[in-house]
């Protein structure tokens, strides 16, 4: 998971306190040769500032990228669905359109078919119950989480991306509760993102539901101190630590 | 035994035996290299670095690339040493997958603190670009510029004295002086970028001569070369990295950065006509890692494959945001001097005396017996040079 | 000058991922839609990324019907199909009405969700495939390597001639086939990492 803001990738906690981790460009690349299952590029900016996707950075990030694309950020329409994917990204992650009132998950998934569309669904705990919110956790969707997971069922979609908000960035752990709540909800893929530690905790969130997980600050800083290096692990660590354990 | 330098360097002269001034300047100086720098004087070094770093979070200070000197480096001075350095990796944009990958393996084996310093991308854009429409020689003087800039800057913050840096006479002791400029020179990166470049420079860390005065002198902490101090073999050095950590070669000298490959193997060759390999050979050869006829070898290839050349070029330009006419043309434009911008240079060598001589003084003026040694060692020196003793 | 591989732009899939791939392993690769530079293409590539009946509709509104004919079926160019892409070249699809180009005999169907109703539509993800007979296509690769998938409908079991792969999502099911000149595959080689890359330098070899 990496999040953009301006034309530099940023990492944050809670979705608050951006930390530049470098050029998007270069990082997307490493992680490609790296052989990644997925990207996941959000532009945490985009829907706050009302600004289109930036299309000449996504068509040079797209271009080092020989592994599977989702872009989220600002894409509010067909014309812009169109353009991105037509950039080289695989899928398009939507949050705050998908409160608006418009057709554009009907219309995209006739036309580029549902497993292009991801719903992003961003999610904190207040009062004690998990509410979505949008606009980079600024605006909170007034329907309870069950309603707006009900929705999402009547709507063509591909995959729901659901990230924690409470567990962002803070490397303490995915919320299981969430994951569980949400997957057994769902009739399509659901990716858990939000607060993984080591690579241990994918095995708990695909336990829990999960059909993928999703990872940013394990992925991009190393040790204690939290200095700023892409990693990744080894296919064959991946498959010791986690695939065997299912 | 001769190095691979040839006519096409600058400042190349033979001697009657076909012996390049290098070479003679290498073999006239290796004595004094190797007397400087025997195994008592590590332990002395090792004891002084320990002691200054008693009480404190780090003794020492290593800038880790993910190449196989740094890398080394850190095994050498952890393992062997017995120290306990604060380890900094640079990120300049250009990192290798390769890089991080080494640097992982070996932080994660050695145990090793890690702080990265991300340089701001679109101001080192500027910077890079500036470079390269000025058509000056050494492009890599804003990296390494940034990179001596945040180690001392590091070293400070963490009340270290001491960095240790992986360069090395075994394979780096042969370099024409025009294929490189002076990295602490701010006021030519400064010239450069006000005449090229677009933006302002806002967090861009300085390195000039004043600042260098400062942590060097004022400050007191010192740049040490360990691996000067043994008999290090690069390709022993690498094998030895593969066995003990999974470290895995970059296929060419600092090619840990895909720009640093492109520069070097690409850049250099094309546009200036210099192909640094000569003097990295050159080196091996002198310092006996390599035989001359395996260098010449060497040298007919393409510094690395066309095919990662082709897609360097794409990249790099698409990174830099230049189009296919923008980078002809500055490839085809005519190589400028550094020294046609302006310049800390004639200040560098003058300032640095004198805070030397400076230090010295402050040094041996607490320390009479220690001064009347130096003041015997020096007339020595005096009167063997005249040949007044033998 | 031609280019060595023409991919055909349906107006719905992501193009500029098959033309960076096609360029990274040394090939000129060019985009259109024009029925006639596809009549003279040296080599093409359908891509696909949509639903079924809407790319059909592409075909036909394109006119490029009678020149994908002429191409493959007269001229025996060779072309591969890349997800939808290789589900046009089937008879028909679950996913709609149109009839496909009908170079295979097979269907393209839904997943059996009523059988296997765990199982989550889209299947997306990393699979590996097993390969079921030799093909230039898989020249040095092994039995069990990886390609991503991104997917809601798969190839129907009906002709195994012509079936090069298969993986299991559930139940195991072609996700390759060829015969002659034509090529189809129902995973991404433009974002299987080095697996993908290799794939697709062998397809420039053909």
């Amino acid at each position: 998971m990496l999040l953009l803001k301006g034309n530099g990738l940023y990492k944050t906690r809670k979705f608050k306190k951006p930390i530049y981790i470098g050029d998007p460009i270069n990082a997307v690349k490493i992680f490609s040769e790296k052989e990644v299952d997925e990207i996941a590029l959000l532009d945490i900016d985009a829907s706050l500032k009302k600004t289109i996707p930036n299309y000449q950075l996504i068509e040079d990030i797209a271009s080092e990228c020989f592994v599977p694309l989702t872009y989220g950020g600002g894409v509010s329409s067909i014309e812009q669905f169109k353009t991105v994917l037509s950039l080289g990204v695989e899928k398009i992650a939507i949050n705050s359109a998908l409160f608006l009132d418009n057709n554009l998950v009907e219309e995209s998934a006739s036309i580029f078919g549902k497993q292009s569309i991801v719903a992003s669904i961003d999610v904190r705990k207040r009062f004690w119950t998990y509410s979505a919110y949008t606009h980079g956790g600024k605006v909170r969707v007034k329907m309870s989480l069950s309603q707006v997971l009900d929705n999402l069922k009547s709507k063509q979609i591909g995959e729901i991306l659901l990230n924690s908000i409470d567990n962002d960035g803070t490397m303490e752990g995915y919320d299981l509760d969430l994951i569980e709540k949400v997957s057994s909800n769902a009739t399509v893929p659901v990716t858990a993102c939000g607060g993984c530690s080591d690579i241990n905790n994918f095995r708990d969130a695909l336990k829990h539901g999960a059909s993928a997980v999703a990872a940013g600050s394990l992925f991009v800083f190393k040790g204690s101190r939290n200095a700023v290096l892409i990693n990744y692990p080894s296919q064959s660590m991946l498959n010791e630590s986690v695939f065997s354990t299912l | 035994m001769n190095c691979v330098l040839d006519k096409s360097v600058s400042g190349i002269s033979f001697d009657g035996f076909g012996v390049c001034n290098y070479c003679n300047n290498y073999k006239k100086n290796l004595p004094q290299m190797s007397n400087l720098h025997s195994s008592d004087d590590l332990d002395k070094l090792v004891s002084d670095i320990k002691e200054a770093g008693k009480g404190k979070d780090y003794d020492c200070l290593i800038g880790l690339s993910g190449g196989v000197d740094s890398s080394y480096l850190a095994y050498f001075a952890v393992g062997k040493l017995g120290l306990r350095p604060l380890t900094v990796h640079f990120d300049n944009g250009w990192n290798s997958s390769l890089a991080t990958e080494n640097v992982n393996k070996l932080v994660t084996s050695l145990k090793l603190e890690l702080r990265t310093y991300v340089i701001d991308w679109e101001e080192f854009r500027d910077i890079q670009l500036a470079y390269l429409k000025a058509s000056v020689v050494d492009i890599e003087v804003p990296t390494d510029h940034f990179i001596m800039a945040v180690m001392h800057k590091y070293a400070h913050e963490n009340k270290i004295k001491y960095i240790l840096n992986g360069c090395n006479t075994s394979s780096e002791s042969i370099m024409p002086k025009e294929w490189n400029f002076v990295k602490e020179d701010l006021a030519n990166l400064i010239d450069i970028h006000q005449k090229f470049g677009e933006r302002k420079l806002k967090r861009f860390p300085n390195f000039g001569l004043k600042q260098r005065l400062y942590f060097q002198y004022i400050l007191g902490i010192k740049q040490i070369y360990p691996l000067n101090y043994i008999p290090y073999h690069i390709e022993e050095a690498k094998a030895f990295l593969a066995k003990e950590f999974g470290w895995q070669d970059h296929g060419g000298k600092h090619y840990e950065s895909v720009w640093t490959r492109f520069y070097q193997g690409y850049i250099l060759p094309k546009k200036f006509k210099i192909d640094k390999r000569k003097a990295h050979y050159s080196s091996l050869i002198l310092s006996g890692q390599m035989d001359r006829k395996t260098a010449l070898e060497l040298l007919k290839e393409e510094p690395y494959p066309v095919k990662i050349q082709n897609q360097d070029v794409e990249y790099i330009t698409r990174k830099l945001g230049l189009s296919e006419e923008s980078f002809e043309k500055i490839m085809k434009s005519e190589p400028v001097s550094h020294l046609k911008f302006k310049t800390e240079y004639p200040h560098i060598e003058c300032w640095t005396k004198v805070f030397q001589i400076a230090e010295e003084f402050i040094f041996y003026f607490f320390r009479p017996l220690k001064a009347l040694g130096y003041i015997k060692y020096k007339v020595g020196s005096i009167l063997k040079y005249f040949k007044i003793v033998s | 000058m031609y280019p060595d591989v023409t991919i055909v732009d349906l107006g719905c899939s992501n193009l500029r991922s098959i033309q960076k791939i096609l360029n990274r392993v040394g090939s000129s690769a060019f985009v259109t839609s024009d029925p006639q530079e596809i009549s003279t293409a040296k080599k093409l590539v359908l891509p696909g990324v949509g639903s079924f009946d809407h790319a059909v509709k592409q075909l036909k509104q394109n006119h490029l019907l009678d020149s994908l004919n002429y191409s493959v079926l007269k001229r025996k160019v060779p072309i591969l199909g890349i997800c939808l892409g290789a589900q046009l070249m089937s008879q028909l699809s679950d996913e709609g009405s149109e009839s496909g180009l009908g170079w295979f005999d097979f269907k393209t169907i839904s997943f059996q969700t009523n059988t296997f109703n765990t199982l989550k539509v889209p299947h997306m993800g990393w699979q590996e495939i097993q390969i079921k007979r030799k093909s230039n296509l898989f020249n040095n690769t092994q039995d069990g390597t990886r390609f991503y998938f991104l997917h809601s409908f798969h190839f129907s079991n009906d002709k195994l001639d012509d079936i090069t792969a298969t993986t299991n999502y559930g139940y195991n099911f072609p996700v390759a086939f060829e015969r002659d000149n034509i090529f189809g595959v129902q995973f991404h080689p433009e974002k299987s990492g080095r697996n993908g890359i290799r794939f697709m330098e062998n397809f420039t070899k053909i």
